[in-house]
């Protein structure tokens, strides 16, 4: 199983590398952006189809990551890729103080309270003249980069990062953490009758997907040579994310790939065949994933996985509790 | 006359097959026990009858209509009541408001709040309390009422004697004699084979899910019964 | 002086906040349903009044509320009955929640594509300039008004819930579904109600925050907060809580606007916040 998760990565790494060749600067953007949204999907699936925990405040990380960056690059005066290692470190900085309080809360209220929480990162983040208030920081180390060499660059650090993400979490959820982990998920009361330590797996998973959400969005930001809070808090961010993993599949590893490539499919489709303005396609993959929820609760991916018996990645976890029709309930 | 026929049930209850072929049926007016241990399938079958089961295989007639199709809600409509074995009562609303649910459908009859409260008079004074202020078998009596007011003409009634001092038991029993006289069938499910015994018009015994026993009370002889509960 | 102004109007605005809140914490007490989706319709509603007052100009705004309650009801209706019924049941507590997460995207997209992304506001002339004379204190008309409805709906929906048969037959279903399915209810029906209810007390909300400020396609997002912090606050449960919650928010609010202009809903989502955090009363899980 390692074995093939090393070949596939030393293939996937090395066709990477060979793409700039090949592919021009606006190709390398548009996948870098894939890539990216992918590893974000992968972190949010960590949190939510593994760990249970459902965020709809994630946007706060991709935003404190990439200020951090920016704001490391700035005042320290270094190059704004080794200024990158400052996003992942940031947010889990921040995510440590709050895990365990946040935990505290059931499903819906642990959702929105993150969504308050980036809420507020956003209100201040307006009004901090230090970050550049509402209308934003540009990225004034920019000087230091050689732009020939930007997109390709930025393509290989997503690809370095899709590598580690959907490989790391393939490693963790097959490790006992990764079990005990799904236990949490499924049942915590009796995963911790039998030694689980419920806290300390989701709070390790919550750490992850926050420092991964981090990065992910630093190298984006870093891309767009700006940051803005409206941009960076937006939560069309953890928006892209949900829809990503509940099209594609909530806990399975595959899931996120799936999505994500449905996702762009479904953007590029309406903003540049039907050339219908940007809101309709968000429109569209709401729907999907609406209609998804409703009679594929579990997502694409598990209808193709039983189809055609494929399972390139084997650890996934089944939801605890389907739709089921049953009518023994309550009595 | 056949009230309530059953026939080749089979039930499933989640993944696992719970009722195997069973056979029964209740006359206008007749007291009927269902004895069995634990896991024998009393409960699920009366589910069965109430309509809160889907998976089920086999014919459940009412007064000559099948309605093993029926949901819920449309046989209920029809005089099958339940009380069900927890009691299930409405814990936000209060003694009488429980008793009022059981109005809901409408159905035309005799019982009502004051008729009710005659047969359980403990009830009358607590009628604006929360069902959790209310001891065991006051709980019970409310969840009996409950089922009264819709006028069945069939009454359900799930383990009601469990959890409950014997001197309780007995006055709820002794309610059945009115309800009776009311021309009501009762499909007594018990785990208390003397107390199904003496309530019963006739018995079955019910066994993981099958019915090992059909017979008239009278005869009977206690030994022959609790042989049959236990499968010996 | 100047601050006692603002705690009373603070109080005023909690009244509008209150009837944000009641109609989540009506459908999370019955359904066990955080229709996060619950911010787009109330903006939907205020975009219906302002299409309906522009129809009708000669018509007194707070008359347009009428038909926006009656739609909004529909709405909710619908909604239960072809949506959200279908996971209400689901044993999985996460299902209703992402659905209505999905449903909140479109509706704002498609609001964004309908009506596009302009700021609106609805105009009420001179009704919200008015203002009265309480024990020396300028206070709002429309603020004064917009307490009072709340206050006046919250009674009749206190009466409704407390004391009518319908009412009975729905806390009984918030009880226990599948025991009122033996008394010949449909749960499924019930859902419906309340959540048409819970649309339409949200719609009036809707329509007089947007006559006190302006809105957008993007508003939903500010009403879903604080009307779900407004339940928070007051405890989940409760009723007349909300409106309890939606005065302390309302007065944190405005204190904090006072002490910082440009703080938008920062302050109101800072108390909530840590509220939750240092005593989540009646929100811990079973969780370890």
């Amino acid at each position: 199983m390692v074995r093939r998760l090393l070949l596939g990565s030393i293939a996937f790494l090395l066709l990477a590398a060979a793409l700039p060749a090949v592919m021009g600067e606006g190709g390398l953007r548009f996948l870098s952006e894939c890539l990216l949204m992918l590893v974000m999907a992968q972190m949010w699936n960590l949190l939510a189809g593994y760990a249970g925990l459902v965020s709809m405040g994630h946007q706060a990380f991709v935003a404190i990551g990439a200020y951090a960056a920016f704001m490391t690059s700035i005042h320290l005066q270094i190059s704004p890729y080794f200024a990158l290692p400052a996003a992942p470190l940031v947010c889990a900085v921040v995510a440590v103080p709050i895990a365990r309080p946040l935990f505290r809360l059931r499903e819906a209220y642990f959702s929105i309270a993150m969504w308050v929480f980036a809420e507020i990162l956003a209100a201040a983040a307006n009004k901090s003249v230090w970050l550049g208030g509402s209308v934003g920081t540009p990225l004034t180390t920019s000087g230091m980069l050689n732009f020939d060499w930007f997109e390709p660059i930025l393509f290989w650090i997503a690809s370095a990062m899709t590598c580690v993400a959907v490989g790391g979490v393939y490693l963790l959820m097959n490790s006992r953490f990764g079990l005990g982990l799904m236990a949490v998920r499924d049942n915590d009361l009796a995963a911790q009758s039998i030694g689980v330590d419920v806290q300390h797996n989701r709070f390790i998973a919550f750490v992850i997907s926050a420092a991964g959400c981090g990065l992910a969005g630093a190298v984006n930001y870093l891309g767009n040579l700006l940051i803005s809070p409206l941009s960076a808090f937006d939560v069309t961010w953890v928006v892209n994310m949900i829809f990503i993993v509940i099209i594609g599949g909530i806990g399975t590893i595959e899931g996120p790939i799936l999505g994500t490539i449905i996702f762009f499919a479904l953007r590029e489709f309406f903003t540049d065949i039907l050339s219908l303005p940007g809101g309709w396609y968000l429109v569209a993959v709401g729907v999907v994933a609406v209609a998804t929820m409703l009679w594929a609760p579990g997502g694409l991916w598990p209808l193709i996985r039983e189809r055609f018996g494929v399972e390139p990645f084997t650890v996934r976890r089944r939801p605890p509790a389907q739709f089921t029709n049953s009518a023994e309930g309550k009595l | 006359m056949t009230l309530l026929e059953v026939e080749a049930l089979d039930a499933l209850y989640g993944d696992l097959q719970a009722i195997f072929s069973l056979t029964f049926s209740v006359a206008a007016g007749e007291s009927v026990a269902l004895l069995g241990a634990n896991g024998a399938g009393k409960s699920t079958f009366l589910k069965c009858l109430v309509g809160l089961i889907e998976r089920k295989r086999g014919a459940v007639r009412f007064d000559g209509a099948d309605i093993s199709g029926m949901p819920a809600e449309a046989i209920s409509r029809l005089g099958l009541a339940l009380v069900p074995e927890g009691r299930m009562l409405f814990h936000s609303l209060t003694v009488e408001e429980n008793l009022l649910m059981g109005a809901v459908n409408e159905r035309p009859g005799s019982w009502n709040l004051s008729r009710v409260y005659g047969l359980f008079p403990a009830l009358r004074e607590r009628r604006r309390q929360m069902p959790s202020h209310l001891s065991g078998g006051e709980q019970q009596m409310v969840a009996i009422g409950r089922a009264l007011m819709s006028n069945p003409r069939v009454l359900l009634c799930d383990e009601i004697s469990l959890g409950l001092a014997p001197v309780v038991v007995d006055e709820i029993y002794r309610s059945f004699t009115d309800i009776r006289g009311e021309g009501t069938a009762l499909v007594i499910v018990e785990q208390d084979v003397k107390r199904a015994y003496s309530a019963a018009d006739r018995i079955y015994c019910l066994l993981k899910g099958r019915v090992t026993l059909e017979a008239v009370a009278s005869s009977l002889s206690l030994a022959d019964l609790t042989r049959a509960y236990f499968g010996t | 002086m100047d601050w006692i102004a603002t705690l009373i109007n603070g109080a005023l605005l909690g009244g509008l906040y209150g009837l944000l809140g009641i109609g989540l914490a009506l459908v999370f007490g019955v359904m066990r349903v955080i229709n996060i989706a619950h911010g787009e319709f109330m903006v939907m509603g205020a975009f219906a009044a302002v299409i309906i007052a522009g129809m009708v100009p000669s018509v007194h705004p707070l008359l347009v509320l009428l038909p926006v309650i009656a739609l909004l009801f529909v709405l909710g209706y619908g909604f239960q009955a072809a949506i959200v019924n279908r996971v209400v049941r689901s044993r999985d507590p996460l299902a209703p929640l992402l659905l209505t997460f999905g449903v909140s995207v479109i509706l704002r997209n498609l609001m964004v594509e309908v009506f596009g992304a302009d700021v609106r506001s609805l105009q009420v002339g001179n009704l919200s300039r008015a203002s009265v004379g309480l024990f020396g204190i300028n206070v709002g008309l429309l603020p004064l008004l917009t307490l009072a409805l709340a206050v006046v709906l919250f009674l009749l929906l206190q009466w409704v819930i407390s004391r009518t048969q319908l009412g009975r037959i729905i806390r009984a279903t918030a009880d226990n579904s599948d025991m009122v399915r033996l008394m010949g209810v449909k749960p499924a029906r019930i859902y419906n109600l309340v959540m048409g209810l819970s649309l339409a007390l949200g719609s009036v909300g809707g329509v007089l925050l947007a006559m006190r400020s302006s809105f957008t396609p993007f508003s939903g997002v500010e009403r879903l907060l604080i009307a779900f912090e407004v339940v928070v606050l007051g405890g989940v449960g409760s009723f007349w809580g909300a409106l309890l919650g939606g005065i302390a928010l309302g007065m944190a609010q405005l204190a904090g606007l006072k002490l910082d202009p440009n703080a938008g809903l920062l302050y109101a989502h800072l108390l909530f916040f840590v509220g939750l955090l240092l005593r989540p009363k009646g929100l811990i899980a079973a969780r370890g």
